[in-house]
């Protein structure tokens, strides 16, 4: 028996560390080449006028496409900003999804809105649209607002799509907030098209906790107070700038957040829209898209802008946080299952070879295998006779990593678009560096093991998530 | 399934079998008697110690087979053997049995390789944590102080320069206080810009005097010297400034980057070209090979329209082999109206790329060249359904009674309803027939007929 212990200590012992090994230094790898990625970046966009897309007349037109579930508190505000972006062709299509507040009533009378004789035609296949609204006031011409059954944030992305009249769409989340000039950054992508056919375009998404909010527009940048958005912010710093600038500049995407995604209309109308049927609709559509685009043999890429283009509000409780990083995991479970043939597949290219499985192994099962490496551990001190300083000279390398990472990040975002421009919130990030590997990371790995677990038991709800709003931010302003 | 995976998958399962073979035929060579034997004596636990380590040592698996000796020496302290092994594996896998940290010993019990690599990980991460976070909060001073430093010059900057452009006669004592201040590169960097800024504004005399104080002041040398330079910002940054002074000395090189492999320098030269070679602005289309993007095609457009340049006749372009080229030339005929380009664009109706097409039937609509009608009409039956969408919006544009049979014919034959609608909106434009066709649809029996002719009767959608 102690044999058998003795084989599978080593293997767990080699399989984690080895793993961890390559883990960190694919992190390295994946951050030396967003550098270098993000430098060009840089740049090509000081040459960038981009005052001339809003002036130009053969700009392409856009859809923004907004769906909404209960924002009866700060819906007016949002549609407004919406309506206020800079950009010369483009509509507004808010839909309600069958909001159970008075949403519905409330965008009724702040746009002075009545029903249209409006033919629906269902391409993309959606629950029923109870009317298509649109405004007596030529001031809100751009407006569209869609009331339909409920049928989830995926069913109301498709039923915008049918009624969409432009070649591109942008969907958002109704009560994030877009930078003015994201449209201008997200449709640059299309216009500098060659030979390889652009899809999507994705942008950094960052975090609105305690930022000051006028009118749906951001008018002060704050760190958030609260520990767990500003442990947030860390994480999609590190996210956004260095893994997938990286996986952006190499074709290889899997995700475009559905805070905030631009595609082509006609490829999304031909792959069936949004999936209704997982609760990871954004990263399964760029999936379902990059194999419809391979399987076709047409050359294509999703171009990832740096650029902070929305702003959203992150949970601030243990809870929500906890139901949504659960979601998240089962949402890349199923679209890792659904689209298992991408598996180490050549056929896919870099998306198939490097993408999914990075995603695979180290999104997905890295998780997992942190876990099961803490068991083990665990059941080292009960049964056998750990190595301390061994262990200890591993959680140094570890540790030292975790935090060297977070602060190569925030140099990133020192040396592109310093968002934070007070010392002391650059000092408190760093802080927050120091202790997130310790309190934040072990958190993150057991909502991940709840997803799974979940998962397996057949899960399949969205949970629900509630927010505190911007109305609450110091100084914030509503109409 | 594709080949491809198929063999890859293969390969993978035919290595994984191997090393399950391989390693399976040394572990279970021998039958495992003493295993199962709940009380054991402390011969046969020397035994399997030596039986299993001897197994981990011919499979490479070093680690595993020293635990095995070391065990055995326990058992036996006085046996050669294990001791033997023991010593020569730890000298494989280099482990001294304490690592000296120089200041303390710890004893790891692993490979002096390992540690070591872990030892510098652990050191470089440090350092690059405090490198970087020093980096982060010296920037920031660095980039305050750099752009209070900035602004300064570019007020004081300005103020000379509206004061030389404005004065009546050339101040050289000006000129020379200039050319003082600019003596450092980023000062001189700093006034390029400026003047560049203040060139977009002015025109005429004023803007002949700006270029006489860049030429005085040897600014095109550093303009020049950047357009030569080998990294491509730099080169972009400098013919955008020739461009903008309109000095020619280094169009060779500009034509040079009008093929470049990189967008922004090639866009960059195109640009340069539109401003520097007045007689010929546009003869780079001529021999452009790369796809002309939407993107340059808009600078070039926004380069026309803001330094209201001379318009070439676009229709020369329309038998180019680039087609993104006849693409441009078909936008620029339909934004400056040049209908005399109508003959040549009626033969892009049989052109091979779809895109080149619904681009034609669309200028056609713009223009409103009724004379294209009944060859849209031709054309139709045989068109993909993106160019049919254009050619039924293209009728709606330039209304003519003559097309309603045609659009009735849409409307009801057609099982795509974005075509239908298409079609009824377009019928909808004809005037008082429009309006009396569509009526008779609206109270016809078939469903569908009424809402599509009610959802475009409806002014509120447009």
């Amino acid at each position: 028996m102690d044999i058998f212990f003795d084989i599978l200590g080593y293997i767990v012992n080699n399989f984690v560390f080895g793993l961890t090994v390559i883990i960190f230094a694919s992190y390295l790898i994946l951050a030396l080449i967003s550098a270098i990625a993000l430098r060009t970046y840089l740049r090509k966009n000081s040459f960038v006028d981009y005052n001339n897309i809003i002036l130009a007349p053969l700009t392409p037109s856009i859809s923004v496409i907004a769906p909404a579930f209960n924002e009866e508190k700060s819906i007016v505000d949002n549609i407004r900003a919406l309506l206020s972006l800079y950009y010369n062709n483009f509509e507004v299509i808010v839909v309600n999804d069958g909001s159970t507040d008075n949403t519905f009533k409330t965008v009724l009378e702040a746009f002075d809105l009545e029903r249209v004789n409006y033919f629906f035609d269902y391409r993309i296949p959606c629950e029923r649209i109870r009317g298509v609204y649109k405004s007596k006031n030529r001031s809100f011409k751009k407006l569209t607002f869609i009331d339909k059954v409920n049928g989830g944030k995926a069913d109301a992305l498709n039923a915008g799509i049918n009624i969409s009249k432009n070649d591109l769409i942008c969907s958002i989340d109704v009560d994030s907030i877009m930078e003015p000039d994201a449209l201008l950054k997200m449709v640059k992508p299309f216009m500098e098209e060659t030979d390889k056919k652009v899809i999507g375009t994705g942008g950094v998404i960052r975090i609105a906790n305690s930022c000051q909010i006028e009118n749906g527009q951001i008018k002060k940048i704050h760190l958030p107070e609260k520990f767990l958005p500003r442990a947030q912010v860390l994480e999609y710093t590190r996210a956004f700038l260095m893994a997938r600038m990286a996986w952006g500049k190499l074709n290889g995407l899997l995700l475009i957040s559905g805070a905030l995604g631009m595609f082509d209309k006609e490829i999304v109308i031909k792959c069936g829209g949004y999936s209704t049927s997982t609760v990871g609709e954004d990263m399964e559509l760029v999936v379902r898209m990059r194999r419809f685009m391979a399987e076709q043999k047409l050359k294509y890429q999703i171009i990832y802008i740096p650029d902070p283009l929305v702003w959203t509000e992150v949970p601030s409780t243990l809870k929500i946080l906890g139901r949504q990083r659960n979601r998240w995991t089962r949402g890349t479970m199923e679209t890792l299952f659904k689209h298992k043939i991408l598996f180490m597949n050549p056929k896919y290219g870099i998306f198939g070879m490097l993408g999914y499985t990075y995603w695979l192994l180290f999104e997905w099962l890295a998780p997992i295998i942190e876990f099961l490496g803490l068991l083990y551990f665990v059941l080292l001190i009960i049964f056998g006779q750990p190595n301390w300083y061994f262990f200890l000279l591993l959680l140094a390398f570890v540790y030292t990593y975790a935090v060297a990472l977070s602060t190569w990040a925030l140099l990133f975002e020192e040396m592109t678009f310093h968002k934070y421009e007070k010392r002391r919130e650059v000092l408190k990030l760093f802080l927050m560096a120091l202790i997130e590997p310790i309190v934040y990371h072990p958190l993150t790995v057991s909502w991940s093991i709840l997803g799974n677990i979940d998962y397996l038991r057949g899960v399949r709800s969205w949970g629900k998530m509630e927010r505190e709003g911007f109305k609450n931010h110091k100084g914030s302003k509503t109409t | 399934m594709n080949r491809c995976i198929i063999q890859g998958r293969f390969i993978f399962l035919i290595t994984i079998i191997f090393f399950l073979q391989h390693y399976s035929s040394i572990v279970f060579a021998q039958p495992e008697k003493s295993l199962s034997e709940k009380s054991e004596s402390s011969e046969k636990r020397y035994e399997r110690a030596i039986l299993w380590g001897e197994r981990f040592y011919q499979l490479h698996l070093n680690t595993l087979a020293l635990k095995q000796f070391d065990k055995a020496h326990k058992i036996k302290p006085g046996a050669y053997f294990p001791t033997y092994r023991s010593n020569q594996l730890k000298i494989k896998l280099h482990q001294p049995k304490n690592t000296n940290l120089g200041f303390m010993v710890f004893d790891f019990n692993k490979p002096g390789i390992l540690i070591s690599a872990l030892i510098l990980v652990i050191l470089f991460s440090f350092t690059s944590m405090v490198t970087a976070l020093t980096i982060v909060l010296v920037n920031r001073n660095h980039m305050i102080l750099a752009e209070k430093r900035k602004q300064h010059l570019r007020e004081e900057y300005q103020t000379m320069l509206v004061n030389f452009l404005f004065a009546k006669d050339i101040n050289e004592e000006l000129i020379q206080k200039i050319r003082r201040i600019a003596s450092t590169n980023i000062n001189r960097r700093i006034l390029i810009d400026q003047m560049i800024d203040l060139s977009i504004t002015l025109t005429g005399l004023e803007k002949e005097r700006l270029k006489e104080l860049y030429l005085a002041l040897k600014l095109d040398q550093d303009s020049n010297k950047k357009a030569l330079a080998k990294k491509w910002h730099i080169k972009a940054k400098g013919f955008r400034e020739l461009a903008f002074m309109n000095i020619h000395s280094a169009n060779s090189e500009i034509i040079n980057c009008l093929s470049s492999k990189n967008d922004v320098l090639r866009m960059e030269a195109q640009f340069a070209m539109v401003r520097l070679n007045p007689d010929n602005s546009f003869g780079f289309l001529d021999f452009l090979q790369k796809r002309f993007t939407l993107w340059e095609q808009l600078n070039v457009y926004e380069t026309i329209t803001f330094h209201h340049l001379e318009l070439p006749n676009f229709e020369k372009w329309l038998q180019s082999d680039n087609d993104s080229v006849v693409m441009f030339s078909l936008r620029m005929i339909s934004v400056f109206k040049q209908i005399s380009a109508y003959n040549s664009m009626l033969s892009l109706l049989e052109h091979t790329n779809p895109e080149i097409r619904n681009q034609t039937i669309q200028v056609f609509g713009n223009l409103k060249i009724i004379e294209s009608l009944p060859h849209l009409k031709r054309i139709y039956k045989n068109e993909t359904y993106s160019n049919c969408m254009t050619i039924v919006s293209a009728m709606g544009k330039m209304p003519d009674n003559s097309m309603l049979s045609f659009l009735k014919l849409v409307l009801d034959k057609e099982d795509d309803v974005q075509l239908q609608i298409e079609a009824a909106k377009a019928i909808n434009k004809m005037g008082e027939e429009g309006s009396v066709a569509l009526t008779k649809l609206l109270n016809s029996d078939y469903k569908n007929y009424q809402i599509i002719i009610k959802h475009v009767l409806d002014k509120r959608i447009s």
